[in-house]
């Protein structure tokens, strides 16, 4: 209904949140017969240029167990000075500053427009960022040059007060001393040998080992000049390191024939992890993480040197064939808890022809909220552009990347917070809130997500405790309160707020009006999001039953059709895309596993369960747009049936960009009509598509691959296994449609896949 | 920026596969936060739920494609109207051979060749002028050390450009870059270092950070010092006067 989807868009423009239900049900139990939970997309820090932030602490509920922030939801009595909490209806008087507050002079967070408002506050001193290089040198010379140079770029695009600092790698381990003048020094560890935190730091000279506090517990730094040997301020070495890293040569120990480069990564991440736990806790801090190949030696290795034992594979690991997987996932898991607990992130750079081992590191990213980068090589045009825009800045010249944050959910007593899923650990703070059926990363209510970007996006999972039967509660709404706090890249430590409503309902009486809340794009989503999660710890096969069993209940649920009678089933308009986002989800690289390496597996999860939902779907069913002389631009199934000779189709999977000409289209192209003065409509038809590509790659995050082909070109197979099959070499002459090219596939098509749920659905044996 | 710096470049085909086109620093600047002039997120609904015909949603203008159809009757031809050359689309496809795409995106090539002098020609002394300029007004309160690692790295930008291996854009930019830096303008010199390291770093990497580092402590300096009668007769002993 066209009332909800502007009410939908509204309340994403403004306050960054997409809710599966727009109206709630009332009880547990018909919560659960929607099959959808109660559930929403957040994205903490989205861009809003139009909100300028308030220079003053948030008012906050003096009841010790809620702390609800003051706003606009809010019942306030002026002339008393006094505010009810809408969450405990605690009374709590303003703070003397608010003395001279009016129902015409309100505060801006007791303002509608203001469900969203972001504080800036100043505790303490601002600490500066921390950027520390972990570089792989066993690469090739034209790699290594390559990335040489990025990281040489990179330190004029780092803010200019950062502390920067640099541990090269590959049989032994090197930490870089940092001064400004004299000769350059390094401590060399063996890249086999694993150090606890405490000595990592004591053999770097960052304690005084005289005066070592209570067992366990890493001794009293000395003063700033002398632990930040390693870390130092960027305007001040900036000449040095650039030296320093023009300098950098190929890991000296040579590679016999038939083994690979010995590369020590595991312990080299936990030098880094250990010097910022000894010298930085609790500070917004980057490891970023370069490699050009998977760790072969010490903890967290992942294949052995020797190049006829190939890297895990997915049969490998089916058939438990997998030696090293195991051990080093657990061993990188506890160096990405560590890296959490102390608010720093790691992001992993990985350019390699083959595996670089991303399945067992993933978690040091997803766990932090660093990024991961994954191409070829590091003198590709995919790695420079998506190492450059992390450092990409805001239209008020600010950097985007914000460190150290932590979210906090509160809801109205009839909800119960279930879990989130997204790139964040939990903080384990309990509470009322807290709802026993944990989904995601549950049994908590404030999460810690140390690196964020404006597109960074949880999936927040509720649960209604209402009692079947029971009254609708007083004042017919039910709320949600999410607060942000973190640090931004100017060092400001800043608080964001947003407070969000919805209206009950009553199932039984009201059944359509919730559908019509129903938003299907956040829906497939966040189910998606449920699925990927669940891929992680179960079988494929089991997910994908799963998945299938709740979109067989949802049009159970809310098809109209007649009992037993699969041809007359319909469903309304504010469900008619969801099947067909599961139907492609199904298919996906994100559930399906075969045709994608583990690593390939892991990069493309990383990235989907963090971004934002107009990305998230993108993903999960790419957008396909026609361009031909019949008509502007305009989007087309993602089916076979779109391909035609005199088309040029624009395949946007997230990942890829595709621009296939058909087949006629390829024909004149070749022929070179595009030169000839009397054929420019013919180039503009060519550039079209070209230009709306350049929009998109001139802006996202990871650069993606951009794929020009054309009809029988061996790049088409990237727009071919994704739309959807109605045409194969099995039904090419029953089908009867005469256009769109035949697939050759035994996939099922989309077709199938309704005429199976139409059946499913109708059935009274369900 | 000028118009000549925002280019795109094709990717490296040889070391990654379907490598994306590079976009210089002006280019990807310029493009954040700006609307999307075509967003392309719409969706069709599959036909066999609605009941209804394939909706076809019909607007979305693009800049480049015609609105309607072509009325010039001299379109690629349809088999009606062949031009006497061989027309492809009667015939079968050509057997068995792909076409390698020409890269489809505008390529700038730049003129590398350093040593070719034409009237407009940057003059290196001017910029070294100007650069010494700024450094000697640091030293009076800038570090030894310091002052002496910018030096060296501009000695090298010097003998880089003297010896023909910095292509004209660079030396374009770099003459921009100091204008600002004479004009006080410390952001916008710092911008054109950003784009210059970004876009040349195989030229740039060695020195730039100098010219760097050069802007940082300038722009502290207290702004007396840049005037002092050395420096200013180090702007006077220039050879061939500054084009102001």
């Amino acid at each position: 209904m066209a009332t909800y989807q502007e009410f939908i868009q509204q309340n994403e423009d403004r306050d960054g949140v997409r809710f599966s239900w727009n109206l709630w049900p009332s009880s547990r139990l018909e919560a659960t017969r929607l099959v959808v939970p109660v559930s929403c997309l957040f994205t903490p820090l989205k861009e809003r240029p139009d909100l300028p932030p308030v220079q003053y602490e948030p008012v906050l509920c003096s009841r010790a167990n809620c702390k609800a922030v003051l706003n606009p939801l809010c019942q306030v009595d002026y002339r008393a000075k006094i505010w009810a909490c809408n969450f405990c209806f605690q009374r709590n008087p303003f703070p003397p500053s608010y003395a001279g507050i009016s129902d015409v002079n309100q505060p801006a967070e007791l303002m509608p427009q203001f469900s969203t408002i972001e504080y800036i506050v100043q505790r303490s001193p601002p600490n500066p960022l921390i950027f520390l290089y972990v570089v792989d040198t066993c690469l090739e010379e034209e790699d290594l040059q390559a990335l040489k140079e990025s990281l040489q770029m990179s330190l004029s695009l780092l803010p200019p007060n950062a502390l920067v600092g640099l541990i090269t790698f590959g049989r032994m381990v090197q930490v870089h001393e940092l001064s400004c003048e004299g000769i350059a020094k390094s401590y060399v560890f063996r890249g086999t040998k694993e150090l606890s935190s405490k000595q990592i730091q004591e053999m770097l000279g960052l304690t005084n080992p005289s005066a070592s506090g209570p067992q366990g517990r890493p001794a009293a730094p000395q003063d700033p000049a002398v632990t930040c040997r390693f870390l130092q301020p960027v305007h001040k070495v900036d000449m040095n390191l650039t030296d320093l890293l023009g300098e950098l040569q190929r890991d000296p120990w040579p590679v016999p024939q038939g083994k690979r480069p010995l590369r020590s990564t595991g312990i080299a991440l936990s030098i880094a992890v250990g010097l910022l736990e000894g010298t930085f806790p609790n500070t917004g801090a980057r490891v970023m993480m370069f490699m050009g190949g998977p760790p072969t030696q010490g903890p967290g290795m992942v294949v052995g040197d020797e190049l006829k034992t190939p890297i895990r594979s997915w049969h490998d690991i089916t058939k438990d064939n997998a030696r090293h997987l195991k051990k080093a996932t657990k061993y990188y898991d506890a160096l990405a808890n560590r890296a959490a607990v102390n608010g720093h992130s790691i992001d992993i750079y990985a350019c390699a022809l083959d595996q670089t081992g991303l399945l067992e590191m993933k978690c040091l990213s997803n766990l932090t909220g660093g990024h991961i980068a994954m191409g070829d090589s590091f003198n590709t045009s995919l790695f420079k552009q998506t190492f450059q825009r992390v450092f990409s800045k805001d239209h008020n010249g600010e950097f985007r990347m914000a460190f150290g944050g932590t979210l906090e959910v509160k809801a109205s007593r009839e909800l119960k917070v279930s879990g989130a899923i997204g790139p964040c650990v939990s903080l384990n703070t309990k509470g009322p809130c807290i709802s026993e059926n944990e989904v995601g990363v549950g049994g908590t209510t404030q999460w810690k997500i140390c690196s964020l970007s404006p597109s960074t996006t949880l999936a927040l999972y509720f649960e209604v405790v209402n009692q079947h039967n029971a009254p609708i509660p007083q004042g017919g709404r039910g709320a949600v309160q999410f607060v942000t706090q973190y640090q931004h890249s100017n060092t400001q430590r800043r608080i964001r707020v947003t407070t969000v409503a919805r209206n009950w309902a009553d199932a039984q009486s009201q059944i359509q009006h919730i559908e019509s809340s129903f938003d299907q794009e956040a829906s497939a989503v966040i189910m998606a999001r449920l699925g990927v999660f669940r891929a992680e710890s179960e079988e494929g096969p089991d997910v994908l039953r799963w998945l299938d069993r709740q979109l067989i209940r949802l049009c159970q649920k809310f098809g109209q059709f007649n009992k037993d009678d699969p041809t007359s089933f319909k469903l309304s308009e504010t469900l008619s895309l969801y099947p067909q986002f599961m139907f492609h989800l199904r298919r996906s690289p994100f559930l399906q596993v075969f045709n994608n390496s583990p690593d390939e597996c892991s990069y493309y999860r990383h990235h989907f369960v963090r971004q934002d939902l107009t990305q998230s779907l993108i993903m999960i069913q790419p957008i396909l747009y026609s361009y031909s002389f019949h008509g502007p631009p305009e989007p087309v199934l993602l089916d076979s049936g779109s391909i035609l000779p005199d088309r040029i189709l624009l395949m946007d999977t997230f990942f890829q960009l595709v621009i296939y000409h058909g087949e006629t289209i390829a024909q004149w192209r070749k022929a070179g009509y595009q030169e000839q003065p009397e054929y420019e409509n013919f180039k503009h038809l060519l550039v079209a598509p070209v230009d709306d590509a350049q929009e998109i790659l001139q802006t996202r995050f990871p650069m993606p691959r951009y794929i020009d082909t054309e009809h029988g070109g061996s790049q088409a197979r990237f727009l071919l296994s994704k739309v959807n099959p109605s045409q194969t070499h099995n039904n090419l002459y029953s089908w009867g449609q005469e256009t769109g090219a035949p697939i050759l596939t035994d996939d099922v098509s989309l077709q199938v896949f309704m005429d199976h749920l139409k059946k499913l659905a109708v059935s009274s044996a369900a | 920026m000028e118009a000549k710096d925002l280019y795109i470049k094709p990717g490296n085909q040889e070391r990654g596969w379907n490598d994306p086109p590079q976009f210089s620093y002006g280019l990807q600047t310029a493009a954040q936060g700006a609307p999307k002039r075509t967003p392309l997120n719409k969706r069709v609904p599959p036909p066999q739920l609605t009941g209804s015909p394939c909706p076809v949603p019909g607007d979305f203008p693009s800049a480049t494609a015609p609105m309607t159809p072509p009325t010039n009757p001299l379109a690629p031809p349809c088999s009606m109207n062949t031009p006497p050359r061989p027309c492809p689309v009667a015939a079968p496809p050509l057997g068995g051979v792909m076409a390698t795409p020409p890269p489809p995106f505008p390529v700038v090539e730049h003129t590398d060749s350093a040593s070719s002098q034409s009237e407009n020609e940057p003059d290196v002394d001017d910029v070294v002028t100007l650069l010494n300029w700024a450094l000697t007004a640091c030293r009076h309160t800038v570090k030894k050390q310091v002052c002496n690692d910018v030096a060296k790295r501009l000695k090298l930008f010097e003998d880089m450009w003297k010896s023909g291996k910095l292509s004209l854009p660079v030396r374009r930019r770099m003459i921009g870059l100091v204008q600002e830096l004479k004009s006080c303008n410390w952001d916008a010199a710092d911008e054109i270092h950003r784009a210059l390291i970004v876009d040349h770093v195989n030229e740039v990497g060695q020195w730039m950070v100098g010219v760097k580092r050069l802007i940082a402590e300038t722009r502290n300096l207290n702004p007396d010092l840049l005037h002092t009668q050395e420096v200013d007769q180090s702007l006077d002993t220039s050879s061939a006067g500054n084009s102001d």
